[in-house]
């Protein structure tokens, strides 16, 4: 077997609170293969926000070593760290976390903005993303024109526009009705199916199940 | 990122905040707009004064005796410009003894200044000779009765072109109307165009007794020539009216090139004083920027996070938020040269002055308009730039 996308070796990481060091994670140690769909599931406090940050190169751990695509995460610098966001990893918020008062068509097409892509370029890849989501008639709508599950979607198409290696979904459906969230599980779930990596992010145990492996936090550690 | 994107993203940014943009921009709008309408008030100043000054004689030289004797008699006389006109460099000299007399024509009368005087009076004093003739060698070698007219003496007369020739009486005595002076416009204490010259003989003869004479106006052959013929004329003034090694000078000999160099330090000290004033206003406008700047880092704090995680570096975002102040202390510093420059523009027609600008002026508005942008947005731009993505995403 190949090496693993994301390779996670005895990460800790710890905040310190005045005098007092809390470990929101505490050795963890985990490997996810590349076109894999895996949850990490975890009640509240249980350190699935930081392993997402962790994850998507948004912190670095304090302790241990973390591989994504190759690349040491913990001895990378700020701008290497957004480099390797922008290239490898999009992330689909629980928030859909759009661009205000944007089109749907520029908010998809602003990571490639950071990746250098002329704006021809950038305006056909966002508006053929968004027509693999089903919204090719929304291009020009601004986030507050649209549907939860719609942001949603645009969100995804924006995750997508680079195609990344890595899909990373933090809580996609915490905040839509049940109908749109199963339409965005049905989304993530057809990116697997075109061989793409998705980690997906909950608390949910309902939503981790539609994942072939589920990894289970707790306190901070992963529980059997 | 390229420029042409970072404009983009700053323009589409003002466009949904226009009000905001635009009550911003005015504080840079003003300020600009005031450093170029003063400067230019300054320069216009500058340009009037040397004008004037200028109109006065070019390359002239004034002598005049420091003190009066009780019987109006002075220390300079009518030999001392004979011998001034033999010094090397000196092109023309026009001695003056001036009375001041009533002068009748037809029904009118005004009471004005007669200047008895050379032909060589208009070279030295920059006349030219409106309508008629100039005072004649011959006229001034005979004490002959003619006059020649300012503009505005003409005027109070009611003379005109076809009343050259015909009489008038000066101090009750006919003379004949040889000409008018082509009129300078005024500036200045006296109206140069309210005068009368006559034959400084023929004043001698009917008003003013002696030899002495008011002034004694020299025009120096080139302005190079200046210093060194006017320390020629007082060595021989000096020698003539035998002053003793340690006494002072009893004349004065009042350079016209110096007047001009005051006035242009005056009037440059005023336009850097203006200015300077002025651009207080423009960096009160840049405070607003950053102010503005500022709010807008605190309300866009989780578009920051999402740039950031969606792959924006720090320099990324520190440049759009370095163009968007650059853009607005750029477009209100051009608009600002605009309203400034139509100001300068009516002030100059209200009081009649040239409309003086400088492009050199204009430039340096607008750069510092970009330096404003460039002073105050950064500190904005950093404080966005730093921003945690993680604190930045989760921000309400």
């Amino acid at each position: 077997m190949s090496a693993p996308l994301i390779a996670l070796e005895r990460v800790s990481r710890v905040y310190r609170m005045g005098e007092v060091e809390v470990p929101a994670l505490d050795d963890v140690s985990l490997d996810i293969g590349t076109g894999e769909f895996v949850a990490i599931v975890g009640p509240s406090g249980s350190g699935k926000s930081t392993m997402m940050n962790i994850l998507g190169c948004l912190d670095r751990p304090t302790h241990g070593a973390y591989h994504l695509a190759g690349s040491a995460v913990a001895e990378l610098d700020d701008d290497a760290l957004a480099r390797l966001r922008s290239r490898t990893i999009g992330f689909v918020f629980q928030s859909y976390n759009l661009l205000p008062r944007t089109s749907a068509l520029d908010n998809v097409a602003t990571p490639l903005l950071y990746q250098g892509v002329g704006r021809g370029e950038r305006m056909r890849r966002a508006r053929a993303a968004l027509e693999r989501l089903g919204l090719g008639d929304r291009v020009s709508h601004e986030p507050s024109e649209l549907s939860g599950g719609q942001q949603q979607r645009v969100a995804i198409a924006r995750a997508l526009v680079t195609e990344p290696a890595l899909v990373l979904a933090d809580e996609p459906t915490g905040n839509l009705d049940s109908h749109a969230g199963a339409e965005v599980m049905a989304v993530l779930r057809d990116l697997h199916d075109q061989g793409r990596t998705v980690v997906l992010i909950t608390h949910d145990t309902d939503v981790a199940a539609s994942a072939d492996r589920q990894i289970h936090l707790r306190d901070g550690r992963v529980a059997a | 990122m390229s420029l042409p994107e970072l404009l983009r993203l700053a323009l589409s940014r003002l466009r949904t905040n226009r009000l905001r943009a635009a009550l911003t921009m005015l504080g840079v709008i003003i300020g600009v707009a005031s450093v170029v309408a003063l400067v230019g008030v300054g320069q216009g100043t500058t340009s009037n004064i040397t004008t004037a000054l200028s109109s006065l004689g070019t390359n002239l030289l004034t002598i005049s005796p420091t003190s009066t004797s009780s019987d109006g008699s002075t220390t300079l006389t009518l030999d001392d410009a004979e011998a001034i006109a033999a010094l090397p460099g000196v092109a023309d000299v026009a001695p003056e003894v001036s009375t001041s007399q009533n002068v009748t024509a037809g029904g009118e009368t005004t009471t004005t200044t007669i200047i008895g005087t050379t032909s060589a009076y208009p070279i030295v004093r920059a006349y030219r000779v409106w309508q008629g003739s100039a005072l004649t060698d011959v006229a001034v070698d005979h004490g002959l009765r003619v006059a020649v007219l300012g503009k505005t003496t003409a005027d109070d007369l009611k003379l005109s072109a076809s009343d050259i020739g015909s009489q008038i009486r000066i101090g009750g005595i006919d003379f004949t109307l040889a000409g008018i002076l082509q009129p300078k416009g005024g500036a200045g204490f006296q109206n140069p165009d309210d005068q009368v010259l006559v034959p400084v003989s023929t004043v001698q003869k009917y008003f003013v007794g002696g030899d002495s004479v008011r002034t004694i106006g020299v025009s120096v052959a080139t302005a190079g020539e200046m210093a060194t013929t006017n320390a020629r004329i007082s060595a021989l003034l000096r020698q003539r009216h035998d002053l003793a090694a340690t006494a002072d000078d009893d004349f004065q000999v009042f350079d016209q090139t110096q007047l001009l160099a005051a006035a242009s330090t005056i009037t440059g000290t005023l336009t850097l004083l203006l200015g300077g004033i002025a651009s207080i206003s423009l960096v009160v406008g840049g405070i607003g920027i950053m102010n503005i700047m500022l709010v807008s880092v605190r309300e866009r704090t989780r578009e920051i996070g999402i740039r950031k995680a969606i792959g924006a570096r720090g320099s990324d975002i520190l440049a759009q938020f370095l163009v968007e102040a650059l853009t607005l202390s750029l477009l209100g510093g051009l608009l600002g040269v605009a309203l400034g420059l139509g100001i300068s523009a009516l002030i100059a027609r209200v009081a009649g002055w040239t409309f003086a600008f400088t492009p050199t002026t204009l430039a340096a508005a607008v750069i510092s308009s970009l330096l404003v942008g460039v002073v105050f947005g950064v500190w904005p731009a950093r404080q966005a730039a730093r921003l945690d993505p993680i604190a930045a995403l989760r921000y309400e």
